[in-house]
């Protein structure tokens, strides 16, 4: 990097970082990016069309390949090699990483639901948590531009729990399927509304990238560009400026500071070499996850800062939130044997369940204080190493069996709010380092009751669904037991959050550190709340917002 | 008695297995299967050789008394294909395969009981659900090494099965005879005799990565009728005519036609 003259330095090149890129080299700024894992193309690397039977084990998942072997994480997943995490006595948690440029956003589920000001003021509503230190008016703007930029299929639903996009935003969303159509006139008996999914993925060609042609499931990564990934967007349009160089292979193990407490840079391992790099530039923004970027901040002591940097709140590593997460299903005895047709379509979600819940709990009438919505899985899958059905026998009959149940089974997945709480949260572990030498990341771990009673109501609630749809779910089991673990729903946020003060607070709302004017946070950690809706929209919302504010006091001297 | 045996196992190979293996694997197989009807326990791995029924000759004879396999396995100690494998190339074989050839023969025989040929359609061993099943059973995973002991366990049942009702391994017997055995155990309901609970519960283990098996391939997508993965020019054509057809049937069906979904046409 002796050439390039960079004003900024990029910790991460996953949506929040990939967005701060961009939206800093279009305003001119140099900016120097930082992956620690390897480069990364999907044009070349996604493996489109490929079929379940040509990979091993019929494509699936294991320590590996957690998400199955044509998942697009690269050496990552719930463990890294070589990079372990720990969880305290008691607590179990899982953490998802990916190291590869893009990160996470190759593979994840490209749901984007924007939050409301409902969801930015739950404290105010019921005391819990914090709330966020702007209004939902502060941030539309910022949606429609990064929704427009991204690329979201959807409609404005005019529901309490989908605030609208500016209109000519939104890309059309693909037609329903049967499966879907069949749960939405169940759900609708009981009141409860089911309406167009919000999806990163384009129904309409958009810059450089390809409209969706409607197969191979996005996880996979897309060589199209249709299924939004900054690998084949943010990084490549922020790359064309001129502005913006990579360095991969680049783990950041600490932030720098000089005798005055001012961020001077980074110190990075680079991983080839095994050797530790200085980096030094006028600001420094974390993107590297919520998790990672908290324990960069806790690793970065000094005698002005014995308890990690931009920490003097004591709030680094806490406030840990994931999604809770509960699956629940059945055959449904009408749609055996239903007629086939193509059911990819862009395939995720063409219709989701949103919450409906809002005047209910404003009327107290449930016993949980947040909401939920619930993603549906119900289609004619191609086929893997699982099948639906309870199969008896052999022969033609079994046959027979295996093709009746085929597109019968409907699947419901709870994604819903967690309240944060003091037994989630984050430190670093006193023993173990990494292959790197840095101290990794300790997890504490513990659901509230405000997350139990509302799994329950969900089960409760997807059980008379079914049922309306003709099919039985049995017992259920307890939310104890149908609560996925910590961290399951890869929706791991707070750990640095932002707010209006510096005592209960990591960042202002700008994902400045309250402590180091130069050091911003522009990942999942400045949440202040973990709404149920899917955080990459917002992050990146966010750090195009807080991109241009930093753009601003550069230009302005003020940093 | 031994050439006779050795005649109808080369029968059956060909018949039975033969697609998907190179001629020297078909030879090795050969002289595995020839070996096997000698040493039936040795092969099937039992701690200990179960007792023979004494009307073993006897057409249809049942097994008595429960009876399980005692399964000495030693650890997979492979590698997995690790956290960055080629994803445009998969690997072939990303792991040693570890069925015995008689094994990978009664695997074959069993996966043709479960999805024969129909017609056109292929049977499981035509598109080489054993080796499959064998690179799954082999595999370095916890899941898969679950697995393993499941399904040793009921492949070393049968035999021991077909031993005692009828004193020759099960690709051995006559198919009214095989017949026999999975009726009994192809079953896993509340009604399942006692002494078949456990075989049953591992046999359907076995099924289902049978079928999963076949259904993956392109004859079995073909006939399970799975038509996506095909790229669509234009906006997500949706449901077929006959596929809202259906729906509104089934909706009047529940009671919920003043319910559905706006749909355009």
């Amino acid at each position: 990097m002796k050439d390039f003259d960079f004003e900024v330095l990029v910790v991460g090149s996953g949506a929040g970082g990939s967005m701060a890129a961009y939206e800093l080299t279009k305003a001119g700024h140099k900016v120097l990016m930082l992956e620690a894992g390897r480069d990364y193309d999907p044009k070349t690397e996604s493996p489109m069309f490929k079929r379940n039977g040509e990979a091993p084990l019929m494509g699936a998942g294991n320590k590996d390949k957690d998400f199955g072997f044509y998942d697009a994480t690269v050496d990552g997943g719930w463990s890294v090699p070589n990079e372990p995490y720990t969880a305290a006595d008691g607590s179990e948690f899982l953490w998802w990483r990916a190291r590869m440029l893009g990160g996470r956003t190759n593979h994840w589920g490209r749901y984007s639901l924007r939050f409301s000001e409902h969801d930015f003021k739950g404290k105010s509503r019921d005391g819990l948590g914090a709330d966020w230190p702007f209004d939902y008016e502060d941030l539309a703007p910022w949606y429609d531009k990064t929704e427009a930029l991204v690329g979201v299929c959807g409609t404005n639903t005019g529901l309490d729990d989908m605030p609208p996009s500016s209109d000519g935003v939104l890309q059309p969303p693909p037609k329903p399927r049967i499966t879907e159509l069949l749960i939405a006139a169940a759900a609708k008996k009981l009141g409860i509304p089911v309406a167009p999914m919000h999806r990163a993925v384009l129904t309409r060609p958009l810059d450089n990238r390809a409209a969706c042609f409607y197969a191979t499931p996005c996880g996979h990564g897309c060589s199209i560009g249709a299924a939004f990934q900054t690998t084949t967007s943010l990084i490549p349009m922020a790359k064309a400026t001129g502005n913006l160089q990579v360095i991969t292979d680049a783990m950041v193990k600490s932030v720098d500071t000089d005798e005055h407490g001012k961020v001077t840079g980074v110190s990075y391992v680079d991983k080839k070499t095994s050797t530790v790099h200085q980096l030094k530039a006028k600001a420094v923004i974390l993107a590297a996850s919520a998790c990672e970027s908290a324990r960069i901040l806790l690793n970065s002591k000094s005698t002005r800062f014995p308890n990690g940097l931009a920490n003097s709140s004591g709030q680094v590593g806490k406030n840990l939130m994931d999604s809770t997460g509960a699956n629940i299903g059945a055959m449904v005895p009408a749609l055996k044997g239903r007629p086939i047709y193509n059911e990819d379509g862009h395939t995720a979600n063409h219709l989701f369940i949103p919450w409906w819940g809002h005047k209910a709990q404003e009327r107290k009438e449930l016993d949980f204080p947040r909401g939920y919505h619930f993603e549906i899985g119900a289609r004619f899958n191609e086929p893997g190493a699982g099948l639906q059905g309870d199969f008896q026998g052999y022969g033609v009959d079994l046959k027979r069996q295996v093709k009746h149940n085929y597109g019968a089974y409907v699947g419901f997945a709870l994604r819903g709010e967690m309240v944060p709480n003091e037994h989630c949260f984050m430190d670093i572990d006193p023993e173990v380092k990494d292959k790197w030498g840095i101290p990794v990341a300790r997890f504490h771990w513990k659901w509230s009751e405000h997350e139990l009673k509302q799994i329950a109501h969900g089960l409760k609630t997807a059980k008379a669904i079914l049922a309306e749809m003709g099919a039985d779910v049995g017992e259920l089991p307890t939310p104890e037991q149908a609560i996925l673990k910590g961290g399951e729903i890869i929706h791991e946020v707070g750990t640095t959050r932002m707010g209006a003060s510096p005592k209960d607070s990591v960042t202002n709302q700008w994902g400045q550190s309250w402590d180091c004017p130069n050091l911003f946070v522009m990942d999942g950690g400045v949440f202040a709340s973990n709404p149920h809706k899917n955080c990459t929209l917002t992050i990146m919302t966010l750090a195009m917002r807080n991109s241009s504010w930093l753009s601003a006091q550069l230009k302005q001297g003020a940093i | 008695m031994a050439n006779e045996q050795h005649k109808i196992t080369v029968t059956q190979l060909e018949s039975d297995y033969k697609s998907g293996m190179t001629r020297r694997d078909s030879l090795k197989l050969m002289m595995a299967l020839a070996a096997s009807a000698f040493l039936p326990a040795a092969l099937t791995g039992c701690d200990s050789a179960p007792v023979h029924s004494t009307d073993a000759g006897a057409g249809l004879a049942k097994a008595s008394t429960e009876h399980w396999p005692d399964l000495k396995l030693a650890p997979i100690t492979a590698t997995g294909y690790g956290k960055d494998p080629n994803l445009i190339q998969p690997p072939k074989s990303p792991w040693p395969l570890t069925l015995t050839q008689a094994q990978l023969t009664l695997v074959a025989v069993l996966s043709d009981i479960l999805v024969p040929r129909e017609g056109s359609v292929p049977s499981a061993s035509e598109v080489h659900v054993p080796a499959v099943i064998d690179e799954w059973v082999s595999a370095p995973y916890e899941r898969q090494q679950q697995d393993r002991v499941v399904i040793l366990s009921a492949l070393a049942w049968i035999d021991d099965e077909a031993n005692m009702r009828f004193s020759k391994i099960f690709v051995q017997l006559t198919k009214t005879q095989q017949k026999a055995i999975m009726d009994d155990i192809a079953f896993d309901t509340a009604e399942t005799p006692a002494q078949f609970k456990r075989i049953a519960t591992a046999f359907s283990r076995f099924r289902g990565l049978v079928l999963a098996a076949f259904f993956c391939t392109p004859e079995g997508i073909k006939d399970i009728g799975y038509v996506g993965n095909v790229p669509i020019g234009g906006d997500y054509p949706g449901p077929t005519k006959e596929a809202y057809a259906h729906l509104d049937k089934v909706l009047a069906d529940l009671g919920l036609t003043e319910y559905a979904y706006p749909v355009q046409a």
